[in-house]
């Protein structure tokens, strides 16, 4: 557990990025590949962003996660090419959609799969201080991050349980199987967070002083680049519509 | 430093908890145990010194709590939090963030401290406990032992002038409890003001100044700890608490292991990534209808022992060889069953005549009922499991457990954190269940193991490095193991 859900480690990061940049970076490309913002008028630009990911992925040393996505994003756009003009029927609209989904919704989930991973909770706190968010809100949402591991660990032992017991399939009825999941869910979860809250306030959480942060986030080099690609979506974008290109 | 005048305290929505009357002088740099049964007060006690009560667990008080010039009750929690370290029983839940680095730095932030001295602040207390090699790691990745080291080097960083420790060594092996030993000691000689609950009393005797014995929410002894530790092991017992020492714990009453017995072979166990086996254990005799105790330190395999007993780890390889028969995976998963140590994962229905009915063999109505009488679940057969007591909770999971025809049962940390009076219980429960079934149980509670386990099972990093009978000899080998293992980190720090 713990992976994939706010990595924390600082060791072999690869490059790092301003929580702000990535932010910027998933707007984009949501509204450009899954939003098709570009139109008919700048077809490279969908590609071009698509690849940006791919080389986000290699910059934070996550090998395996671009070669998934790469062999994954090539193959749905190989099919595209090569199978739907040879298709009819059902079978043609049945490869339509999963090309659509795995070319266009993929692309923002895995972009969103990396920001995840590779933003520490303190990093997104002081980004969100940066950007003069109230802590009414980074509060919670930070507790929230720190929260879902947790269920995590709760839920696999849940399932233990429940296989040694017999009961995995809840004797068919699918009421049955949510209920014995979630009522001892609910039970450990509330009582974890009353203790985590407990925790919290002990350490004087919620005062008066305006909280500092240890953690030092900033632009550099890395994050003017990205700017810079994402700026030039919509720059391009604004100039087509002007009839400029 | 602390002062306690004329407190009571009744919780708004349980009985158990309360105080009332109680008088405590606390002084600067003093050394505190507080003890008692389940239930008299003392976890109250501590929350009253941290300001949760009242500001956080709601109910009706009366007198005055003080901590040096400050009010708690009519101090806002985040000032008490400056004069109060608080550390807690589980370390799962303490933490506020997922990286270490950040929950170091976590109270200080909060403090207003800029980022400079907080950097200097918690660089000094990860030196201090020995915790620089956990500085940038997940917290999900951590044993309980380090993850206990954190939070006291979390609360360490704020430089509160009292620490307040509420049970912190529920979930800690004997290693973890040496090395808590010596943050304890650093504090001291720092000056400060301790005040520890605790249930486990072995490891604190030469390090706290003096006892305090509630019962029933009333301070019974105020006593310096010189004269506590006069008390006989049979006085502690009918105080109904733990022993002093651990050379006072035996059992005479050692029964004969029984002689037929069962057979894990290929008990291999590798988690992805990880190089080194995480359990290695070719083949090992074990005796069959035993009560057998598991011990060893964090990460010796304890608990992937027991999941690929269970068959919860998919693609385990290994067999058990019980009665002429074989088992695989798939039919362990249907002869066995974990008690977990929070039975709360195992409950899901909405009267316990239900959840025992649930998953059982059969309709054998009165193997049923027997059952619940033997496990005094009968008076509570309508009840809904949660709301239950722990020990209830866990008589249902194994009442559970043995109408569902399982031969094996296995018990993760069945009395962490369990006063005399209900470890007793607990104990006398798990040898009344073998015989007929084969219990093992993951523990560090060496006065569980003597009272209940005819037999013991060691490993150290994954293999099965000692075995044998608790007869006289076994007891006394496995005193000079606790012994060891508690001095160990004494030495290495």
């Amino acid at each position: 557990m713990g992976k994939g859900i706010l990595q924390t480690s600082r060791q072999r990061r690869g490059l790092i990025l301003d929580p702000r940049t990535k932010l910027l970076m998933l707007i984009t490309v949501s509204a450009f590949v899954l939003g098709g913002l570009g139109g008919d008028r700048l077809p490279f630009l969908v590609p071009v962003l698509c690849l940006a990911v791919l080389a986000l992925f290699l910059t934070a040393g996550k090998y395996r996660a671009a070669a998934i996505y790469l062999s994954v994003y090539a193959a749905a756009n190989l099919a595209a090419v090569l199978l739907l003009p040879r298709l009819s029927g059902f079978f043609y609209f049945l490869l339509l959609g999963s090309v659509g989904i795995f070319s266009r919704v993929m692309p923002g989930v895995a972009l969103g799969a990396y920001v995840v991973s590779t933003t520490t909770v303190s990093e997104f706190t002081a980004a969100m201080q940066r950007m003069h968010v109230s802590e009414k809100i980074t509060i919670p949402m930070s507790v929230m991050f720190r929260f879902f591991p947790t269920v995590g660990e709760e839920f696999s032992a849940i399932n233990a349980a429940m296989r040694m017991r017999g009961i995995s399939f809840g004797g068919g009825s699918p009421g049955k199987m949510l209920e014995y999941r979630l009522v001892p869910l609910l039970t450990c979860s509330a009582k974890i967070g009353e203790e985590l809250s407990a925790a919290a306030l002990t350490r004087g959480l919620g005062g008066e002083t305006r909280r500092t942060n240890i953690c030092r986030i900033g632009f550099g080099m890395q994050d003017i680049a990205v700017i810079a690609l994402c700026g030039g979506c919509f720059a391009a974008v604004g100039l087509s519509y002007l009839g400029v290109i | 430093m602390i002062e306690l005048k004329n407190v009571g305290f009744q919780y708004e929505n349980a009985d158990s908890g309360s105080l009332c009357g109680v008088n405590l002088r606390i002084g600067r740099g003093e050394c505190v145990l507080l003890c008692g049964r389940s239930g008299c007060g003392k976890t109250t006690l501590t929350r009253l010194m941290n300001g949760l009560i009242p500001h956080f667990y709601e109910g009706t008080l009366s007198g005055s709590v003080r901590i040096g010039n400050l009010d708690v009750a009519e101090s806002e929690l985040y000032d008490t939090a400056r004069l109060v370290g608080s550390v807690f029983q589980n370390p799962r839940s303490q933490f506020f963030c997922v990286d270490t680095t950040g929950e170091l730095a976590f109270g200080c932030e909060n403090l207003g401290l800029p980022p400079e001295e907080i950097e200097r602040r918690t660089a000094r207390s990860a030196l201090e406990m020995g915790a620089e090699d956990l500085l940038g790691r997940s917290i999900f990745q951590l044993s309980g032992g380090e993850k206990q080291k954190i939070a006291c080097a979390s609360v360490s960083a704020m430089g509160p002038e009292v620490f307040v420790l509420d049970e912190p060594t529920s979930n800690l092996d004997m290693r973890a409890i040496g090395d808590l030993k010596n943050t304890l000691r650093l504090w001291k000689a720092q000056g400060k003001t301790i005040v520890i609950a605790e249930h486990r009393l072995h490891w604190l005797t030469d390090l706290c100044d003096r006892a305090v014995y509630l019962r029933d929410g009333q301070v019974e002894y105020d006593l310096p700890m010189a004269e506590f530790c006069r008390f006989s092991p049979e006085k502690l017992q009918s105080l109904g608490l733990r022993a002093l020492s651990l050379a006072d714990i035996r059992n005479e009453r050692t029964r004969p292991c029984p002689e037929e017995t069962f057979l894990l072979k290929n008990f291999l166990h590798c988690y992805r990534g990880r190089e080194p086996l995480a359990l290695d254990i070719a083949e090992t005799e074990l005796p069959k209808g035993g009560v057998i105790a598991v011990v060893g330190g964090n990460g010796a395999g304890k608990s992937t022992l027991s999941q690929c007993l269970c068959g919860l780890k998919r693609g385990f390889g290994g067999v058990c060889v019980c009665g002429g028969k074989t088992y695989s995976r798939r039919q362990m998963l249907k002869k066995s069953y974990l008690v977990m140590q929070d039975v709360n994962h195992q409950l899901f229905c909405e009267s316990v005549e239900e959840e025992l009915r649930l998953g059982m063999s059969g309709t054998d109505e009165t193997g049923l009922w027997k059952i619940m009488d033997a496990l005094a679940l009968t008076a509570l057969w309508e009840r809904h499991p949660m709301s239950l007591s722990g020990g209830q909770k866990q008589r249902v999971a194994i009442a559970s457990a043995l109408l569902a025809g399982k031969e094996f049962l296995v018990f993760d940390e069945p009395t962490s954190g369990l006063d005399f009076y209900h470890m007793e219980k607990t104990a006398a429960l798990l040898r009344a269940l073998g015989g007929k079934t084969t219990v093992l149980i993951v523990t560090h509670d060496p006065e569980l193991i003597v009272r209940c386990c005819d037999y013991v099972l060691r490993l150290e990093r994954g293999r099965a490095v000692e075995q044998y009978a608790l007869d006289e000899a076994g007891q006394q080998k496995l005193r000079r193991y606790f012994d060891r293992e508690e001095r160990m980190e004494i030495l290495h720090g």
